[in-house]
């Protein structure tokens, strides 16, 4: 069997995020499959996977992790949520809404909420678990120049971020650095 | 190039070389801003006060009002009433400007200057109701000058502006106090609007909006004053043949570009150049100085004098980018700050003139009604000097010009017409709109912008209108659109216009001895003169007693984008014309305010706005409207 590949992650760098919430409008209508004037004029509802927040001074947009021993995924009880394809994967068909999932996810970041059109017959409410999917569901691929939020920050404060090889460029960089002090020192 | 920014060929040609060059342009520019803000998108970002700035979740989920309290409604109404007054202030200050200079001449201040059209001061006197008999023409000219500045500072501000009562329809003057909103001076209508949108004041949107409106008519007051004043000291326009689009620029000229808006600085450029021409000639440059225009200067050098266009508001940079353009001389207004980056590249002198409109990177030559003809001169030797610098490898001619006439201005029109019926010049027209051979008027007005194809929308929507037989106006960034692709001429009335239309533009243009027909578009003048337009549905209106809202008569600005258009667009609304725009304004995060502007509006003035942005359906929706209001007068 081959190794499985760690998950890829959206991450917000809190220096350059200005707060201005153009992830969360990009992320909404990604989902929504529509445009802004589209989504304004026809009523849609639009909503974001991420959510941007302010903490003692900071501000930042969080979304889901995809945590490779995800909570979520160890407490749903109808088994909607698993790990597939790099992510943590939501199976929203699944999904009853029970907010288990929300309720211990460290970063706040599943919220049930409903995103379908009227006002149903009044049995269900028809809100369903709503978590980052890199864009996945959206373009059939995960890949920086899909992710709506990365592609909408306007000063590149967001990045889709492929651990294997976030770690290879790191310590690559280190080695760099090692090396340049290493030589200094033979001169 | 696999995406189409512009329908100018022109542009399509320069546009490789500026790319192959590494010259940043406006198209570039705009790439580099996607995706724009969500929220200023939908008009709900507010930054008025310090305690924000605040923006409104337009899906509800988050924040439905600001720190101080003010919902989506509020702050879209409030941002877009302040645009407005953006425009208005810029119209006027052009206005007042003019008239100052009025006043200056009949002080015989201002050397360079002079009344050149004494038939059209005296008509202006006539309408403001100003006595002349016993008064020399500098007297008129005084008069006129102060009861013109009157409608900038007047004290009681419950009288009415002098230029908003003498020059439109009675009932539309009465119609517009009853709601309150007719302006007694432009200053003050300008201060009332930013006084009304600070932190804590007006909150309720439709009594904002209503205070856009009167600030808007402040607008068209200064913009009536500043084109009726300019001619008469820069003379009327009539009917004149000339070209345009880059291919103006000519290799062997001192080439000048005059840039922005008001004639009192081109007008004195154009009078230098030619006044200094041998020097020219002396340097090098065997055809002399080719003065040429860009922008609504442009329009008003081209109306006046038959100075070639060089290009519209988009294209801008590509002037500077053909290699041969020696100076290029601005004054206010549409004026990309980005020229000065460009030229850096060139041997381009960029030369601003205003002290309120300066460029870093750009030579300022202080312009001032009393040392114009000085300025003038220097600038035109400073053009001079920059043409013996000019890098011949660096040249780019572009090839491609079209024929245009210009200079439609209301008196040129009705010149025309009274070839046909010297009593009664109104009559042919008239007669052809009730007989239905013409079926109504729309007037193309505003900017380019580059959310869309350059010029495109435009030219698409006039051929749709022309074979449905409409007779077609157009002033500033679209009548550059027009001129450049050579549909304000009479081959493109052979080639586009309805059989009945061809055949009233083809009896009004034998009649006043062309060989062929009127053009298919007829070239008003700049972004300052769509007041002209009013004055000839002013005199329909009067002729046939009905108000303007009456009138198969329409507007468009398929690319607004200025403060200005913001101006222009509402008070062609509040004065009763169904107008179209073909850009999303900022207002869609307000429900309230999309639906005040587009429908319930109309039960105030008649007018009302609607967006479009596919050409083909925005034409069928402006015959629509010319058909409602054809059937309301039952023709």
């Amino acid at each position: 069997m081959s190794e499985q590949k760690e998950n890829y992650f959206i991450y917000a760098d809190p220096q350059k995020c200005l707060g201005c919430k153009s992830c969360e409008l990009a992320c909404g209508l990604a989902h929504s499959k529509t445009d802004l004037i589209t989504a304004v004029l026809e009523d849609y509802r639009i909503r974001p996977r991420n959510r941007v927040v302010q903490a003692d001074g900071v501000k930042v947009t969080l979304q889901c992790r995809q945590c490779e021993d995800a909570p979520c995924a160890q407490v749903c009880p109808s088994g909607a949520i698993g790990q597939r394809d790099g992510m943590v994967f939501l199976n929203r068909d699944l999904c009853i809404g029970c907010k288990s999932c929300a309720m211990v996810c460290p970063y706040g970041a599943i919220r049930v909420r409903s995103e379908a059109q009227g006002k149903g017959d009044g049995r269900v409410k028809r809100a369903k678990a709503l978590k980052c999917d890199l864009c996945a569901e959206v373009n059939g691929v995960i890949d920086s120049e899909t992710c709506a939020c990365v592609k909408a920050c306007p000063t590149k404060a967001i990045a889709l971020v492929d651990y294997e090889e976030l770690i290879q460029r790191s310590m690559e960089a280190r080695a760099k650095e090692i090396a340049a002090v290493a030589s200094g020192r033979e001169k | 190039m696999n995406k189409e920014f512009s329908a100018d060929q022109a542009v399509k040609q320069m546009l490789p070389l500026a790319k192959k060059a590494g010259l940043e342009t406006v198209w570039d520019r705009f790439e580099k801003q996607q995706p724009q803000c969500g929220f200023g998108t939908l008009g709900i970002c507010c930054r008025i006060c310090w305690q924000g700035p605040c923006r409104i979740d337009p899906f509800g989920d988050g924040p439905i009002k600001g720190v101080c309290g003010a919902d989506a409604d509020t702050i879209v109404a409030r941002n877009l009433i302040r645009g407005i007054a953006g425009g208005t202030a810029a119209h006027s200050d052009h206005g007042k400007h003019i008239a100052l200079t009025l006043l200056e001449i009949s002080e015989k201040k201002a050397e360079g200057y002079q009344i050149k059209d004494e038939v059209k001061l005296r008509s202006v006197a006539d309408k403001l109701g100003l006595p002349q008999e016993g008064r020399d023409l500098y007297e008129v000219a005084g008069a006129v000058a102060e009861a013109t500045l009157e409608d900038f500072f007047r004290k009681d501000e419950s009288i009415h502006c002098s230029w908003f009562d003498k020059t439109l329809p009675k009932e539309r003057v009465e119609k517009l106090e009853k709601l309150g909103v007719v302006p007694g001076n432009i200053n003050g209508s300008i201060a009332e609007i930013m006084a009304r949108t600070h932190i804590g004041t007006d909150a309720d949107p439709v009594n904002l909006l209503l205070g856009g409106i009167k600030c808007a008519l402040a607008d068209y007051v200064g913009m009536a004053l500043a084109t009726d004043l300019s001619d008469a000291i820069f003379g009327t326009p009539a009917p004149v043949k000339t070209r345009a689009n880059l291919g103006v620029i000519k290799e062997s000229a001192v080439n000048i570009a005059v840039h922005g808006h008001n004639p009192l600085l081109s007008e004195l450029v154009c009078d230098l150049a030619a006044e200094l021409n041998e020097e020219a000639i002396k340097a090098g440059a065997k055809d002399g100085i080719n003065v040429v225009g860009v922008c609504c200067t442009g329009n008003e050098v081209m109306m006046r004098r038959g100075i070639p266009l060089a290009t519209n508001f988009l294209s801008q940079e590509l002037a500077i980018v053909t290699g041969a353009l020696d100076a290029m001389v601005v004054d206010v207004q549409c004026i990309m700050p980005s020229l000065a980056t460009v030229k850096e590249c060139f041997h381009t002198e960029l030369i601003t003139t205003m002290p309120t409109c300066k460029i870093s990177g750009a030579t300022h030559v202080e312009f001032s009604t009393e040392t114009a003809k000085e300025s003038a001169g220097k600038i035109v030797k400073l053009a001079i000097e920059a043409y013996k610098r000019r890098n011949p490898a660096k040249v780019n001619l572009s090839d491609i010009t079209e024929t245009a006439y210009a200079g439609f201005s209301t008196e040129a029109i009705i010149a025309a017409l009274s070839t046909v019926d010297q009593e009664d010049p109104l009559k042919p027209l008239l007669d052809n709109i009730v007989n239905g051979n013409i079926r109504g008027v729309v007037l193309f007005a505003g900017c380019n912008n580059p959310n869309v194809v350059q010029d495109h929308a435009f030219t698409a929507i006039a051929r749709e209108l022309a074979e449905n037989n409409v007779l077609m106006l157009a002033t500033g960034c679209g009548a550059g659109a027009f001129a450049k692709a050579g549909l304000m001429t009479p081959e493109a009335t052979e080639a586009y216009a309805g059989d009945t239309l061809k055949a009233v533009l083809t009896a009004i243009g034998k009649a006043a001895g062309l060989s062929g027909p009127l053009p298919l578009i007829l070239h008003m003048g700049s972004c300052v003169d769509n007041t002209r337009a009013v004055a000839v549905a002013t005199a329909l209106a009067n002729k046939i007693g009905v108000d303007l809202d009456k009138l198969p008569v329409a507007a468009s600005a398929p690319e607004c984008m200025s403060e200005k258009a913001m101006a222009i667009g509402t008070w062609a609304v509040s004065l009763g014309l169904p107008t179209h725009l073909g850009i999303v304004p900022q207002i869609l995060g307000s429900e309230l305010v999309t639906k005040v502007l587009t429908e319930g509006v109309k039960d105030l003035t008649g007018g009302y706005f609607f967006v479009e942005t596919e050409p083909k359906a925005a034409a069928a929706k402006l015959l629509e409207a010319i058909e409602t209001r054809r059937a309301g007068l039952g023709i």
